[in-house]
């Protein structure tokens, strides 16, 4: 479905981005696993047409991405922050992509509120964005989005400002909602425990290099990803634990 | 007991001078020492319906100047203040957007005077809008600088991704999040115009008489009742403009 082929971009002389290849199938939940500063954004913002590669071409469905303008990839990018827009209610902000395609208002109000539903979000329909939670304001963003139905979803470590509560129910809404929905995401994290939870295929960016894992065991073992050396502490953890007993 | 004592006297220390305006434009014969006028008289504020009122003429005038301005000042600031933001050297633009500060206005138009009158706008409305402009122009986008943050500049891309063209995310996004500091900013800009008085009088050649200007005329031909009944004019749309807009200018950060 998405296929991107030697991607490469600098800013100001300094390599970002090195010859970055992938191949995204429908319905794949790509976690991309990295520290920041890592080129994870920079690659997010290429894909969703916010920035223009220095080299390397994106093709989706067989369509090159190259001169297709941002509002026109159906490409959605979402941010840690929710950033939702504050003059309009929690309606208004799900239905936001719908209005900006003219879509009949019958339509609107039927699909906004089947969305609002789905996500738990029906008793506050009519609120400002302010009288939210972090979680509720992050449930509204993640419908703003799923509401034109994205080709592909573009995740920036979108739960990383919330508790570990909220990450955690957040992340098995998205796994529910992904599935149900077949969307195809490209799931940017720094957390490897999310990047477990949420992926169905996993890589690895480091200093502008993207390494793709064939399999989790394969994601696992990787000592960049120090998913090993997790796992060893809490191994360690365990035998002190039998050992008290 | 406290607060209400100080609320007594900041209303008394606001509310005398306008007081003392309302008695200067309707009494008559108020000599010293006199605490009140001799003889009271509505013929000064009569005279504003007159069909050939100038004071009437100048306040649409002003109306015009400070409106024009404000309108003018507060959208090219907007697009100025974004261009700032997104160049390489912010930091520097901003700082020399200060220097017109360093000169005061009517010195302002001492300099650029030679150029008025080389564009032939010597004494009209346009060159006193071309120097006015000048004065708030770079207050704008000072004022306007804060709001192209990071922030805004994810607002726009999540707004294009969401289907937004870019003319789509400036009318739908940008200018509704924008728009409590640009309601701020015409508000000043305005207030900045409306009461500018050097810069105009060097400008206007004495031609354009504004309602300030007129202001200033009456006091030197010691006119004090129209002189009063000018300052009235003056102070009405900017203490309207302040009421109408006082959620917006005392609005908590």
């Amino acid at each position: 479905m998405l296929t991107v082929a030697n991607l490469s971009k600098q800013f100001g002389g300094q390599p970002v981005l090195r010859n970055v290849s992938l191949v995204l199938n429908q319905g794949e939940v790509l976690a991309v696993l990295g520290r920041s500063g890592g080129g994870k954004t920079t690659l997010l913002k290429i894909l969703a047409g916010l920035e223009a590669p220095d080299a390397g071409t994106l093709h989706l469905r067989g369509q090159d991405l190259g001169p297709v303008p941002p509002n026109e990839r159906q490409m959605v990018y979402l941010y840690q922050e929710p950033l939702l827009f504050p003059h309009l209610t929690v309606f208004e902000n799900v239905a936001f992509g719908l209005r900006i395609r003219r879509v009949a208002q019958v339509e609107i109000t039927a699909q906004v509120t089947a969305l609002l539903d789905e996500l738990d979000l029906r008793e506050q329909a009519q609120k400002a964005p302010y009288q939210l939670s972090g979680g509720q304001r992050q449930r509204v963003s993640f419908g703003r989005a799923l509401i034109i139905r994205p080709r592909l979803l573009l995740l920036d470590e979108p739960f990383g400002n919330l508790d570990a509560q909220t990450r955690a129910d957040m992340q098995q809404l998205f796994l529910r909602v992904s599935r149900q929905h077949q969307i195809t995401s490209l799931f940017v994290t720094h957390d490897s425990r999310e990047a477990l939870t949420v992926g169905t295929r996993f890589a690895y960016l480091d200093e502008g290099q993207l390494t793709s894992f064939a399999s989790v065991a394969a994601f696992v073992e990787d000592a960049r990803t120090a998913i090993g050396s997790e796992l060893a502490f809490w191994e360690s953890v365990q035998q002190k634990r039998n050992m008290i007993i | 007991m406290r607060s209400r004592l100080l609320t007594l006297f900041l209303a008394l220390l606001f509310g005398l001078p306008f007081v003392l305006l309302g008695l200067l434009a309707v009494g008559e014969d108020w000599r010293f020492p006199a605490a009140l006028p001799m003889r009271y008289s509505l013929a000064a504020v009569r005279s504003l319906l007159a069909a050939d009122n100038d004071l009437l003429a100048g306040l649409g005038r002003s109306l015009l100047l400070a409106g024009t301005v404000a309108v003018g000042a507060t959208a090219s600031g907007f697009a100025l203040a974004r261009a700032i933001a997104r160049s390489r050297r912010a930091a520097q633009w901003e700082a020399a957007s200060y220097l017109p500060y360093a000169l005061p206005p009517v010195l302002l138009a001492v300099l650029i005077q030679p150029f008025i009158i080389r564009l032939h706008l010597s004494g009209s409305v346009g060159g006193v809008l071309l120097g006015l402009g000048l004065v708030a122009l770079p207050f704008a986008t000072l004022l306007l600088r804060s709001f192209w943050s990071p922030q805004v500049r994810e607002y726009e891309h999540l707004a294009r991704t969401l289907g937004c063209t870019a003319g789509q995310a400036l009318r739908q996004v940008l200018l509704p999040l924008a728009w409590p500091l640009l309601r701020t900013t015409l508000v000043q800009t305005f207030l900045l115009t409306w009461f500018d008085f050097g810069l105009t009088n060097v400008l206007s050649v004495g031609k354009v008489r504004t309602l300030t200007v007129q202001v200033f005329t009456y006091v030197g031909e010691a006119n004090a009742q129209l002189a009063a009944v000018a300052s009235l004019l003056v102070l009405l749309p900017p203490a309207l403009l302040l009421l109408v807009n006082k959620s917006a200018l005392l609005r908590k950060p």
